[in-house]
């Protein structure tokens, strides 16, 4: 019976799926031209002029001046070369348009999947037929571990093509191995998943979805901008654990061949898939033990 | 008994939407709820269905406690919400067989007689049809799987006057199947044309229940008299006798030749016998437009 709900969920959601995917897509693409750009011609054409790398890197991602400290919490991670095609093209995982997409996709599907039934009125239709409360939460849960691996799977073909297309995966000593990606994708599933599972807590207590999305972008804008400033205010730094963001780290998994020996990488993996889990419980408690609001 | 509430009560906060329902229903019986707005029915129907957690007392389906076995309460329901929000981007097709996969249940020929009855063409997109239309359907899945209750929130709400006799007619054919019927409704006419019984709600609590087939026995009479009469002596089964100069006014049940000699015996120069109807019940407890 579940898995009835999971088909009728999947087949709302492939428009929306298919759109966020192909802007995924695109966007890998699109940042394997700009990476072939940076590091093949840009620097070559820079250097040429006179502009050494170092004086480059140092204007760019310097820690002590606030551009530098804003470049380096936008591109992520502290290893960044500028000159290294695999570096440039790691930040197409953590650029904040790619971090827009994927936090309003996966907060725009769980806000609409319980609130969004109730506010519709058609969480009545549904619950009028014998199943039970925790079949709608679990069906929920199953479209995230269909449909995440997915998109995930589609923005690495799109690095994969991308690099290959803009022959990224040629380059003498440089070459940028597309496989080191894979991996790297489970921080983007559990990003997903974080903030597919703390929204559906928000969605299975509420009866707005308006409300719901209002809530929820709030609270992970607020993350990602405390995030962004911990990086540049010390002050502020010790709030940067409490944040999703800070917990999403793809470019050590692509940047170290032994990533999966590193404890600090499982342990920031943990805290974003507990934090959907936790959500998810919380939904699951909350909306099998609340009263159904008629429809607004 | 097929649904049994005891003591049903439910409070928002400081609010009563219901207090203390004691309902029965049992299988082929057809029972009206009636009230106004604000009364307690749509409340007393989705405890009856799991959606709201009762704050006291308890409604029972089949033995299957409508909030801590709801699943299995509901096994024996089908609903027809007030509100009706479908899913817009189904065929009416498309809905009719997603909710019989979760009912585990195969939509029959009857499918076929029903879209025949309701002249409706299913699979037209629900986005693409009027509520009227979308209502048809709507009750189309309500009636198929034929359960033991059938629970209707204002069901004939923006049905045409041939599609609301083809449903009465459908309720009426459903109770002599033995399904049992709950519905609410404004509508009195309907509610008395099928049903076997009516709860009259107000302001949350059942504050009358009638049998219907001993409303339909009793007759309202009317007797305009020629001359004034004393003494009257009226049969036993003559009750609210009233008079107004030379009207009289009450209401009798029973065998009509008793009334009809006692009538013989008196001057009368005109006389209105018609059946009692569930205004007058209805208007002790709500003025009719509340």
């Amino acid at each position: 019976m579940t898995w009835v709900l999971v088909r009728k969920l999947l087949r709302d959601v492939r428009m929306a799926w298919f759109v966020v995917a192909l802007l995924l897509f695109l966007f890998q693409l699109l940042w394997s031209r700009i990476t072939s750009r940076v590091t093949t011609e840009i620097l070559a054409g820079l250097q040429r002029a006179g502009i050494s790398l170092e004086f480059l890197q140092n204007l760019v991602l310097r820690r002590d001046e606030m551009m530098g400290q804003m470049v380096q919490a936008i591109m992520g991670g502290d290893r960044i070369a500028l000159d290294q095609p695999s570096d440039m093209m790691s930040i197409a995982y953590v650029h904040p348009l790619v971090l827009t997409i994927l936090g309003i996709w996966a907060l725009g599907r769980a806000a609409n999947a319980i609130a969004g039934e109730i506010d519709r009125g058609t969480m009545e239709l549904l619950l009028a037929q014998p199943i039970r409360r925790s079949q709608i939460v679990l069906a929920q849960l199953c479209v995230d571990v269909i449909i995440f691996p997915t998109l995930c799977i589609v923005m690495w073909i799109g690095t994969y093509l991308g690099t290959s297309w803009m022959g990224l995966q040629d380059l003498p000593a440089r070459s940028i191995d597309p496989w080191r990606f894979l991996p790297a994708l489970l921080c983007v599933f559990a990003l997903l998943f974080s903030i597919s599972g703390v929204t559906m807590a928000f969605s299975a207590l509420g009866r707005s979805r308006a409300r719901v999305w209002g809530v929820a972008i709030s609270l992970f804008l607020s993350m990602f901008l405390i995030n962004v400033l911990g990086q540049m205010w010390t002050e502020v730094e010790w709030l940067r654990p409490f944040t999703i963001y800070y917990h999403y780290r793809p470019q050590p998994i692509m940047q170290s061949p032994a990533w999966h020996s590193e404890g600090s990488i499982w342990f920031h993996l943990g805290v974003l898939i507990s934090t959907g889990a936790g959500g998810y419980v919380l939904a699951w408690i909350g909306f099998c033990r609340r009263d159904l609001p008629a429809p607004l | 008994m097929l649904l049994r509430t005891q003591q049903l009560t439910k409070y928002y906060g400081a609010i009563t939407a219901l207090e203390r329902l004691d309902l029965e229903v049992a299988p082929g019986e057809i029972v009206g709820i009636l009230g106004p707005n604000g009364s307690g029915k749509s409340t007393a129907i989705r405890l009856l269905l799991g959606f709201l957690r009762p704050t006291s007392g308890h409604a029972a389906i089949n033995g299957h406690d409508c909030w801590a076995d709801s699943v299995n309460a509901r096994r024996f329901v089908s609903y027809l919400p007030g509100e009706l929000r479908l899913y817009e981007n189904m065929t009416g097709v498309q809905l009719i067989e997603f909710l019989s996969r979760l009912r585990a249940y195969t939509p029959s020929s009857r499918l076929h007689d029903l879209q025949r009855l309701f002249d409706i063409d299913i699979r037209r997109p629900l986005a693409q049809m009027s509520s009227g239309m979308k209502r048809k359907v709507a009750l189309m899945q309500v009636l198929l799987p034929e359960t033991p209750l059938v629970i209707l929130d204002e069901p004939t709400n923006t049905l045409d006057p041939n599609m609301r006799d083809h449903l009465l007619t459908q309720l009426g054919q459903a109770g002599k199947r033995g399904q049992a019927v709950l519905f609410s409704s404004h509508v009195l006419s309907e509610v008395e044309q099928v049903c076997d019984r009516v709860a009259i709600l107000q302001q949350g609590r059942l504050v009358h229940s009638q049998n219907m087939r001993e409303l339909r026995e009793v007759r309202r009479v009317r007797v305009v008299l020629t001359e004034g009469v004393t003494g009257l002596t009226p049969p036993m089964n003559v009750a609210a006798l009233t008079t107004q100069g030379l009207e009289l006014h009450f209401q009798h049940t029973g065998p009509l030749p008793d009334l009809l000699r006692w009538l013989a015996e008196l001057p009368v120069a005109d006389l209105k016998i018609e059946p009692m109807g569930l205004v007058e019940i209805y208007q002790r407890f709500h003025q009719l437009g509340d």
